[in-house]
């Protein structure tokens, strides 16, 4: 189409100066010309094709036919200069392809807005666990609700998991829930595809077997049944009916991994309704403001309120937090993604600077072209086009393999990323993160053809040389040079203090006294269905059987030791505490700790250490005398003059105390020691518990024998909770272990890339320089002076560079001190490591070209002259 | 007459020449070279080498417009007209212009005798 229509315009000229010449020959003849000497008179006052070229240059050429011929000499210069496009490829796919990566996750957790109607009026309110928001009571949620004028509606809910049992067809299945008031769907304005919330009637015991269920479990139990509505759906909770259906992607907690299955009515116990002594705080409380309410007022509103109790009920006083609820679910993930986001942006700007210097050294190399093509009549404006786009090809080339490198990376990283970061389900490649990475590319591309550019204005067009290289440059272009060295050595530097601070800070946590041993320690959750159906036959039989697993268990080759544990396994967030007292003693009202029921070879499993007195053995069985044992945390704390054991305790009832255990970082390496004791599982009767497994051989072979002893007992279980004890230790670190991978990996990068950057200076400049070096090394100059001079040009630019980028350093990690584990931002060994790693990286980058430079033979370097 | 000199067109003022040309009627670019001939007597000679770079460009900034017309000759050509734009033009140049000659006048015809 282009050319058709250049052609037409081309003809149109054509046809009119065409016209012009034959009246002048018409007109030549007239004065008495023969027509063949008429014309070629004409012809010559004329001027010939120059005219037709001056007439489409002041046209203007069609864009798109300038802009494609600029590519296409771009792309052929490119493929010429293959090494220089080979590393500017690289360091493009990785900076895009990085920025990308963290973009698309960044994105899906924080940016995006929440997939409900109006999402910005639905506001979260928590009341303040000391510094932390946290669930409310259901007696203060009764308050908002009456009094509040704010909200056009507010709701709560509360966890309410349950488990299918096998139907035949179906496995047993544990599912995700929560019991919602009945408004909890008006209130995010998401109404079932199919059939229809139930009611505030539906909200008193006896009446509340109804549930709504996802969208994927309909399909997935119910094969998408039209007639869903109304079936029955059994389940540990009781005997459900099916009231509806909600819509494919409708999703709470929003955008949860593990998202929802069933929503049940919200029952409050009596005791939530009245200010007695059920302190619990369970609930989430979501709202929606109504029409011109901010979010300000609704805070001032529901503050006051609580300002209220503190006078009328002061037990019941807790700050309360409105906020929107895009911010609650966001939560603490908001502040790391800033992070990865921010140390990402550092690492565009690496790449940035870096090809910035590779095309500068390449403009340079370039001279003797860029002269021809000024002294053809191209004008500083073309030249400086042709740097620009010969760049934009370069980025769009280099978005397109980022992203290919996103598309790997973002499977790596989300891989990685901790199991709870909000809505990490929906991190994709998509058109959104697309448009952003081009934007990225374009900026980029701007941005690293600044410099050349810059140069191309201040210099004085080169005249053209027979060489590329003249014998000196001008000072202008090393200053540039200089300058862009040190912001990348700066930049460089900022990225591997903070790699150094997470990756410190990531062993430290990893070295932590754990007070357990977790390796080889296979976990087996098993939670039969009880109900009120068969409560009191799983209170007689379960205990009874969950020993005789445990007996089989202990059989099975490869098993070096078993036990039983129900309350709380360590790392996996189960905590369960109860009233702890000393007879003649006051502790204080309200005083627990945490309640463990274990078999006796729970300790030896876990290789906790006994400190003092005895282990549980099997004589302590029901019947016999209740006995605990205590933490050392808990026996410090309590019996802090002397020796707890032989001592009564009331836990559970009145017990003896018979040993002291070392402390378990029952919450992971981040946390301080809990008061924990621990009593007989057989002393207790508990329906469920985990069994725990010290094994030697690899779990495939423990496992069917242990799954078919289980199954042997309780053919309804689900087990959804199979997991190695490290690897739930490891989940609780994931996000450190993913802050560390993704830093160090910047790292390394931004360090690389700063020693490209040198490595291409330095060599670009011995060999610009190689005649004077020569000239130098003729007339006595020793090889070493020459190396010592280029590696102490290397040496100040990288030590300005590493001035700057320490103190920035300094200042910017002050952001990050939060996700800093026992250890200052401003941590010395960091800094002076970052600080060698970058000077000798740098120094080696630079010791190539000096060696080359102090090699230079003066003969050969004369020649060149 | 014959010409005593031929002058280049000074740099500058060959458009609002082409313009105030192009202000009498639709003309197609060889009568424009004609016609300045013509009434600078000889004087104001234009290259074709200049004259049709002007008009595109004169074109492209919207000052004159075109159209392909039967001419005397038979065959279509292209004719010239002045757009409003253009008249606007003509006359913010033309009154400049005439300052500018006012002002070199007054310089020239200072009364005070160069010695």
């Amino acid at each position: 189409v282009i050319t058709r229509r250049r052609s037409r315009r081309d003809d149109a000229l054509e046809a009119e100066l065409r016209d012009h010449l034959e009246r002048l020959s018409a007109d030549y003849v007239r004065e008495g010309a023969t027509a063949a000497e008429a014309r070629r008179r004409a012809r010559l006052a004329f001027g010939g094709e120059a005219v037709t070229e001056a007439c489409r240059d002041e046209r203007g050429g069609h864009w798109v036919e300038t802009l494609g011929r600029e590519v296409r000499l771009a792309v052929r210069g490119l493929l010429a200069a293959r090494t220089f496009t080979v590393m500017a490829l690289l360091i493009l796919m990785l900076g895009i392809g990085a920025t990308t990566t963290i973009y698309s996750v960044v994105d899906a957790v924080v940016l995006r807005g929440l997939p409900f109607p109006h999402a910005d009026r639905l506001v979260a309110i928590s009341e303040m666990d000391s510094t932390q928001p946290g669930n409310a009571a259901p007696q203060n949620f009764f308050m908002w609700r009456e009094r509040q004028t704010s909200f056009r509606d507010i709701a709560a809910v509360a966890y309410g998991g349950t488990i299918l049992p096998g139907d035949g067809v179906n496995e047993p299945e544990r599912l995700n829930g929560e019991q919602v008031t009945a408004n909890f769907f008006d209130v995010l304005g998401v109404m079932p595809l199919v059939g229809a919330p139930f009611s505030a009637a539906n909200e008193v015991d006896g009446n509340a077997r109804v549930a709504v269920i996802s969208y994927g479990l309909w399909q997935r139990r119910f094969g998408g049944a039209p007639d869903v509505v109304g079936r029955r759906l059994p389940n540990q909770l009781g005997d459900f009916r099916i009231v509806g259906v909600m819509p494919p992607g409708f999703s709470y907690p929003v955008g949860a991994r593990d998202s929802s299955d069933v929503w049940t009515p919200l029952v409050i116990s009596a005791s939530g309704h009245v200010r007695g002594h059920d302190y619990s705080y369970y609930l989430q409380v979501i709202a929606r403001l109504r029409d011109g309410v901010s979010v300000t007022a609704a805070q001032t509103e529901l503050s006051g309120m609580a300002d209220r109790l503190r006078t009328e009920a002061p037990a019941w006083y807790r700050p309360v937090l409105v906020q929107p609820l895009h911010a609650f679910v966001t939560g603490p993930a908001r502040r790391w993604m800033w992070l990865l986001l921010g140390a990402v942006i550092c690492l565009l700007l690496v790449a940035c600077v870096n090809l910035a210097v590779l095309m500068l050294v390449r403009t340079s190399a370039r001279n003797h072209e860029l002269g021809i093509r000024a002294a053809l009549g191209a004008s500083r404006r073309d030249l400086a086009r042709a740097v620009v786009i010969e760049a934009l090809v370069l980025s769009l080339a280099g978005a397109g393999l980022g992203i290919g490198f996103a598309w790997l990376g973002g499977g790596v990283l989300r891989a990685a990323l901790p199991a709870d970061v909000p809505r990490a389900a929906a991190i994709a490649v998509d058109g959104r993160v697309l448009a952003v990475t081009m934007l990225v590319a374009l900026v980029t591309g701007v941005l690293f053809s600044l410099a050349p550019v810059w140069q191309i204005a201040c210099q004085v067009m080169p005249a053209i040389r027979t060489r590329g290289q003249g014998r000196t440059s001008g000072t202008e272009q090393h200053r540039l040079r200089g300058a862009l060295i040190v912001a990348q050595v700066a930049l460089a530097a900022v990225l591997v203090i903070g790699a150094g601070l997470f990756v410190a800070s990531f062993v430290r946590v990893s070295r932590i006294d754990l007070g357990v041993d977790t390796r080889d320690v296979l976990t087996v959750r098993m939670r039969p269905l009880v109900g009120p159906w068969n409560v009191r036959v799983a209170r007689r039989d379960y205990p009874d059987r969950l020993q005789d697993v445990l007996a089989q268990a202990r059989a099975i080759s490869g098993v070096e030791a078993a036990a039983l544990v129900a309350g709380g396994l360590p790392f996996r967030g189960d905590l369960r505490t109860a009233a702890f007292g000393v007879p003649g003693r006051a502790l204080g009202p309200n005083t627990e700790i945490d309640l463990n029921q274990v078999s006796p070879d729970y300790f030896r499993v876990l290789r906790v250490p006994l400190r003092r007195g005895r282990p549980f053995t099997d004589a302590d069985r029901a019947g016999a005398e209740p006995v605990v044992i205590l933490n050392a945390a808990a026996a410090g704390t309590y019996f802090p003059d002397g020796d707890p054991i032989g001592r009564m305790v009331d836990f559970q009832g009145p017990r003896r105390v018979v040993g002291v255990i070392g402390n378990i970082r029952h919450d992971g390496p981040e946390t301080a020691w809990r008061r924990e004791g621990f009593v007989p599982f057989a002393q207790s009767q508990m329906p469920a518990a985990t069994i725990v497994l010290r094994i030697s051989r690899p779990i495939g072979e423990v496992l069917p024998p242990l799954k078919a002893a289980i199954r042997g007992q309780f053919p309804d279980l689900a087990l959804p909770d199979i997991e190695m004890l490290g690897d739930y230790l490891r989940s609780l670190t994931a996000w450190r272990r993913a802050s560390m991978l993704v830093l160090g990996l910047f790292g390394v990068l931004g360090l690389s890339m700063a020693a490209t950057g040198i490595y291409g200076v330095m060599a670009y400049t011995v060999v610009q320089r190689t005649p004077e070096i020569g000239v130098r090394l003729a007339i006595g100059a020793s090889p070493s002076a020459i190396l010592r001079e280029v590696l102490g040009r290397a040496g100040r630019q990288l030590t300005r560079g590493l001035a700057i980028g320490l103190v920035a350093a300094w200042g910017v990690s002050q952001l990050a001190a939060r996700f800093l584990f026992q250890m200052t931002p401003h941590d010395p060994v960091v800094y002076a490591g970052a600080f060698l790693v970058l000077l000798v990286a740098g120094l080696g980058a630079a010791l190539g070209p000096a060696r080359r430079a102090s090699r230079v033979d003066p003969l050969i370097a004369l020649r060149l002259e | 007459m014959p010409p005593s000199s031929r002058s280049d067109i000074p740099q500058g003022t060959l458009d609002l020449l082409i313009l105030r040309v192009a202000a009498l009627g639709p003309i197609h670019g060889y009568a424009i070279a004609q016609r300045l001939q013509q009434v600078s007597r000889d004087v104001l000679q234009v290259q074709q080498g200049t004259l049709y770079p002007a008009l595109h460009r004169l074109e492209r900034r919207g000052l004159l417009a075109a159209e392909w017309k039967a001419s005397d000759t038979g065959r279509d050509a292209k004719f010239y007209r002045l757009t409003s734009k253009g008249r606007v033009q003509l006359k913010t140049e033309t009154d400049s212009w005439s300052q500018l000659i006012e002002a070199i006048g007054l310089v020239l015809l200072d009364p005070a005798e160069p010695k």
